[in-house]
This record gives C-alpha cells, structure tokens and sequence, in this order.
C-alpha cells in the first residue's frame, strides 16, 4: 500500500467515513434481526477509521461497535467464528466500552475480555494500551 | 523427555543490568544494578569475585568485552565511558569523553574492534575510534534524526553500518564510515561510499518503544522487537526492506539474538526464551518458548486478570480467595524479565550453539541449544 498522509483530515474523507458507518450501522440492523450477531460484530469492526483524529467519527463507530457487542448473548460460541485477525481491534473497543463506566456496557465487556485473553493471550491487551497512534 | 535447555544457572546479585562474558568465557563481567562491575571467575566449579571495576558514579548501562583485543567498554548513567584494559592482574580505566548531556543507555564493539558505538538518553549515537597519535578515544556523534533515547545498537558485520533502536518507535540504520578507520577498498560499494552519520533506512513499524536491534550473522536480515508484544523482521535493509510483523501472544520483548539465518531468540517480560524460525520461504514465526516450565494449570495468566477485574467490578467469581497474587514464581530459569542475552559459544556450521541471558532477577542462565533446535539447512 502506498505511503499516504496517516491522518484523513479533509472535510470530504470525514464524510465519507461517516456515510460508511452509517452503511454499516444499517447492514447491521439486518444481521440482529437475522440472528447473526458474530457476523454484525465482524462488519462493525471491519473497516473501524482508527487512523483519523476526528472524535465524531470515532464515537460513531463505537456507537455501532457497541450495539452489535452488547446483542452477543453466547460469548464462547462467537469466539469459534471470529477470525484472529479481529482480536486486537476488539480488545481496543471492549476498553473503550469499560471506561464508559455502565453497568450493562462494562458487565458485556468484561465477559468478553476474559474469554478474549484467553484465546488471544496478553499481548493482545499491550498491543491495545501501548498504540496511541491507532485509536479507537 | 529431553533435558532442560538451561544447563547453569547462576545467582550472582539481587538484579543484572547487563553482562558480557570474557574471550575465553572463563570470566564474566556484569553490573549488579549500581554503579559498579564485578567480574567473576570460575574456578573448578565456583564463581570467585575477581575484580570490581568502580570508576563510574551511576548505574552502568551498557558492558561490551571484545573478543580479539580483550578490552572492556563500559558506559553508565552518569554520561560517561571507560575502556578498560588489562594490565597484569589489574584492569586500567580509560575515560573516553563523550560530550553527552544525557545518560549513556548501550554500547557495542564493532565486529573489527576498531570502533565502539553509545547509544544515549540524549537522542544521539556515539561512534568512538582510537587515535594512536594521542593515546586516547575520539567520540563522533550522530545527532540528527532520532526523536528520542537510543535504546539498543548493533553492528552489521562489515563494520560500518549500525542499527539503532530508539522510543520513538524507529529503528534506523546509520553509516559510520571514519576516515583513517575504514577503509574504501578497491571495491566500491554502497556502505564504503557513504558518509559518516548518513541515514541508510528508516523502520517505522511500531508506534511504541522500539528495543533489542540485531543483524543476522550475514547482515542479510534485521530483527528488532517493539514494546506492544511484537518482532520485526526485515530483509534487506539497505536496497528494499521487507519486513514481517509478528504479533507475539504474551508479553513484550527487550533482547533478540540470532543463532543462525533462520532461528532467532527473544528475551523479555515471559522470563523465558522464545524460539523464531524461519521456514524455506523466509516467513517468520513463534515456534515454542525455550524453557521447560513446571505446568500450573489452576493458576493461568487469563483467569489471575478476570479475577482482579471480577474484584474491581464487585462481580464474583467461582473459588475467590481473599489475595490475588499477579506475579507466582513461575518455575524456570529466570524469575523475572530478561533484559540481555548474549552469545557463547558457535558450532562448526556458524549457528550458536549456546548463550547466557541475564535479568532484573540477578541472575545470568547459560542456555544449549543442542537437542533443542533442529537447524533446517
């Protein structure tokens, strides 16, 4: 991939990140009303915009992040489908979700880091805390 | 079952901050977190403590014992670096002046011995040569370019290129090319032609601390680890790198070695040895870690963590006791992070065949190889 300016600041790059997580949020709603709660996590987390600084658009994707998250009900199960290469964007929002600081949000987040760690080990957790360059 | 990979283990101080082993390995040279080094020898199956070198004022960061000229280079916190050299039964310091306003943090003979290079707090690389004329070190620095502490060195084995690591996540290669100290040769090649202080490459693949730089034996590739548990490896550094990012499972590294041009070693916060391999196609990967360790199979690291955050949550969790313990001796070798390996001794193919870890543990393992890594060729 060619080395481009890291940080999407243009007004116009925003909007299109933001008309994507809307496209996403909607795709979203479909997959939970489907039952196919792994597979709306999976689309909420694709394509997170972990480059860019613009806070709204961090906050949108975790809006959406978080509902597919919080409609997992069976938290083993969904890690026999969730591919390894979504590990370390998932631990990223589950600390996000944990400093929000809301009982039903932290409960969530907590049952799914456990079992995250387990499968993806520490390093997952140090490569969430030490990048401050890709946030979410 | 084979035997464990660590054939001595020894307890020399409360913690190591680094070591360096004598030309013929009958000694070793180590600073026991101050201001001093001690230098031990074994004798018939005890280590004596033969010498303290105690010039520096602070914690002495880096030691480096060349092979051929049998001189020490020792660097501390207090900025300064002394070249000791053996005079009889006594080791005599030289002060090289190297101008630093900041801490020295490593240092590194260079293959030939001619040079030595300090890495250092103040975002700078020290490349010092000897001036026979005056009977002293001469100090270069390289100022440009690093945006923050120069956390590890190495020299590429023509003697004038240097990686350095730094915690602005880069890793960079430098010319260190001295007039009257290397030589062009009637070959030109790139390395020759380039000027003291040239940036060769620039690796920015970590965005954090960047620790532990080495070149395989041919310089063909570069391996350095990066504070968020993860192991680069680079080809071709200088024409068009190539690198492989590997995302380690447990906890970060400080130190690599490479044992051959398709096995490496990482050391750090597991206290235990891991093993990387390259397959025929030069892809990377985590093989297994090296030491043996006593299984505990109640304890894991996962379910310490849940149940600390159970605690701090207020959800309980099935058996609490009343303390959590993060940190249970784990059984192996080193009880605490690795943060120096070193190595011993080559086989007859080139490959290491034994090495010596040192860490904040105060212990220094010797490790064998033999039985435990099958070379593919």
């Amino acid at each position: 991939m060619a080395s481009s300016a890291a940080y999407l600041d243009a007004d116009e790059n925003l909007e299109a990140i933001i008309s994507h997580i809307e496209q996403k949020s909607r795709k979203i709603e479909t997959l939970l009303k489907q039952s196919k709660p792994v597979e709306a996590l999976k689309t909420a987390l694709e394509g997170s915009p972990l480059k860019t600084r613009d806070e709204r658009c961090k906050s949108a994707n975790w809006i959406v992040v978080h509902r597919a998250m919080m409609a997992i009900r069976d938290v083993d199960g969904m890690f026999n489908s969730l591919d390894p290469e979504y590990y370390d964007i998932l631990m990223k929002y589950l600390y996000r979700g944990l400093s929000t600081g809301d009982r039903p949000t932290c409960d969530q987040c907590l049952k799914i880091h456990e079992k995250l760690t387990e499968k993806a080990g520490l390093g997952c957790i140090l490569r969430s805390l030490a990048d401050t360059v890709n946030t979410v | 079952m084979a035997a464990t990979a660590a054939v001595a283990i020894h307890q020399f101080a409360e913690c190591i901050t680094c070591h360096a082993w004598s030309p013929d390995q009958s000694m070793i040279a180590f600073c026991p977190n101050n201001n001093e080094v001690h230098i031990y020898k074994l004798f018939t199956d005890k280590w004596e403590k033969l010498h303290v070198l105690a010039k520096h004022d602070q914690i002495v960061s880096g030691i480096d014992w060349s092979r051929s000229s049998n001189k020490i280079v020792t660097v501390s916190h207090d900025r300064n670096s002394y070249v000791w050299t053996q005079e009889g039964s006594d080791w005599v310091p030289t002060l090289v002046i190297l101008k630093l306003n900041r801490a020295a943090l490593c240092v590194q003979w260079s293959p030939k011995e001619n040079k030595f290079a300090v890495g250092s707090g103040a975002k700078s690389v020290c490349i010092c040569y000897y001036e026979q004329e005056n009977n002293w070190w001469i100090s270069k620095v390289i100022r440009k370019r690093h945006e923050s502490s120069v956390t590890s060195l190495a020299w590429h084995p023509n003697n004038i290129y240097l990686a350095t690591t730094s915690t602005d996540g880069k890793c960079r290669v430098f010319s260190t090319f001295i007039k009257g100290v290397d030589t062009r040769g009637s070959q030109s090649s790139t390395a020759t032609d380039s000027k003291f202080g040239e940036q060769i490459a620039q690796l920015d693949l970590s965005s954090t601390w960047a620790f532990g730089v080495r070149w395989s034996a041919s310089g063909k590739t570069l391996a350095y680890a990066g504070h968020n548990s993860m192991i680069y490896f680079v080809d071709e550094v200088e024409l068009a790198p190539a690198a492989q990012n590997l995302a380690l499972r447990d906890l970060p590294l400080r130190d690599v070695l490479f044992v051959s041009e398709s096995v490496a070693i990482g050391v750090g916060f597991d206290c235990n040895p891991m093993i990387f391999a390259a397959d025929d196609t030069g892809l990377w990967s985590f093989v297994r870690f090296l030491d043996e360790r006593k299984a505990t199979p109640s304890t894991s690291k996962a379910s310490q963590l849940s149940e600390a955050l159970g605690k701090l949550y207020g959800q309980s969790k099935g058996t609490s006791s009343d303390t959590v313990e993060p940190s249970k001796p784990r059984g192996g070798a080193h009880e605490n992070c690795i943060t120096c390996i070193v190595p011993l001794t080559k086989g007859r193919d080139g490959t290491i065949k034994r090495f010596s870890t040192s860490g904040l543990d105060g212990k220094i393992v010797v490790w064998d190889l033999e039985n435990h890594i099958t070379m593919a060729k």
